[in-house]
């Protein structure tokens, strides 16, 4: 099918910020197969709404948008379906191993299992989990994120505060299940 | 600028958040207290271990599929 040379250009320029939508869905979905499908609708999506998009502002976190919301409307029905956080208080993954004596406390976090950082963001509720993926992943800043996910800067930083808490207090349980460090915060004897 | 105050904007910090008067202020803290330069540190290695363990590549073939169908 022919297309315009305007359309073509757009969706050229659009496909530039495919590596952040596909990371975007898959840490979403969970699921390749779900993710290429939520990417590919977004796209079209984006086409179809071209008119809408204003020149000269921030194309990734559009599409963003356009893929998050369509996220919400196909695989969670209504926004009311994401759990909260459980309350882990203020956890700070750096001062817990500091307190019990695991420093250098950076050598924990290299023994860290890449595959448990994803499972620990991927097991974040939803609208935490897109915070960090933009912020932290994306390195999207407080104003294009808040862009994107349709809610004020001071609602991503608190999402923000709270889904690193959750997060660090996930890898602080993986390490110790682990073994990497003891129960208590010190680092396990070097091999 | 004192610890408690250091570790309250160490996020906005790391995040590239902060105005310049801020950063010179909490840079000037981080030179004088180790401490808060190890935790300063440590937030900054948590958030690159998080971008590089979920970063991932488009597959290839959906990715050419997607150039087909749009272009």
């Amino acid at each position: 099918m022919a297309e315009s040379p305007a359309r073509t250009a757009f969706a050229e320029e659009a496909l530039t910020h495919l590596d952040t939508l596909y990371r975007g869905a898959l840490r979403l979905t969970r699921d390749p197969d779900q993710a290429q499908d939520l990417v590919q609708e977004a796209y079209l999506r984006a086409l179809r709404y071209q008119h809408s998009y204003q020149q000269g502002t921030n194309m990734k976190a559009w599409l963003f948008a356009i893929m998050r919301n369509l996220f919400w409307d196909r695989f969670k029905g209504s926004r009311k379906e994401d759990v909260s956080l459980d309350d882990v208080g203020e956890f700070v993954l750096y001062e817990k191993l500091r307190d019990e004596g695991a420093r250098p406390e950076a050598d924990v976090l290299d023994k860290l299992a890449a595959s448990e950082v994803v499972k620990a963001v991927e097991t974040l509720p939803p609208l935490h989990r897109e915070v960090v993926l933009l912020v932290d992943v994306e390195g999207f800043s407080y104003k294009d994120a808040a862009q994107a996910l349709g809610v004020p800067i001071g609602t991503v930083m608190s999402r923000l505060h709270r889904a690193r808490q959750q997060l660090q207090k996930s890898l602080y349980d993986y390490a110790v299940e682990s073994g990497i460090v003891r129960g208590n915060g010190t680092p396990q004897v070097q091999q | 600028m004192n610890c408690k105050d250091c570790s309250e904007k160490l996020d906005r910090f790391v995040d590239r958040e902060l105005n310049s008067t801020e950063v010179l202020e909490l840079q000037l803290h981080l030179e004088s207290c180790p401490d808060c330069q190890d935790h300063y540190e440590f937030e900054a290695h948590v958030k690159r271990l998080v971008r590089h363990s979920c970063d991932c590549d488009t597959p290839p073939a959906f990715r050419e599929k997607l150039r087909q169908l749009l272009t």
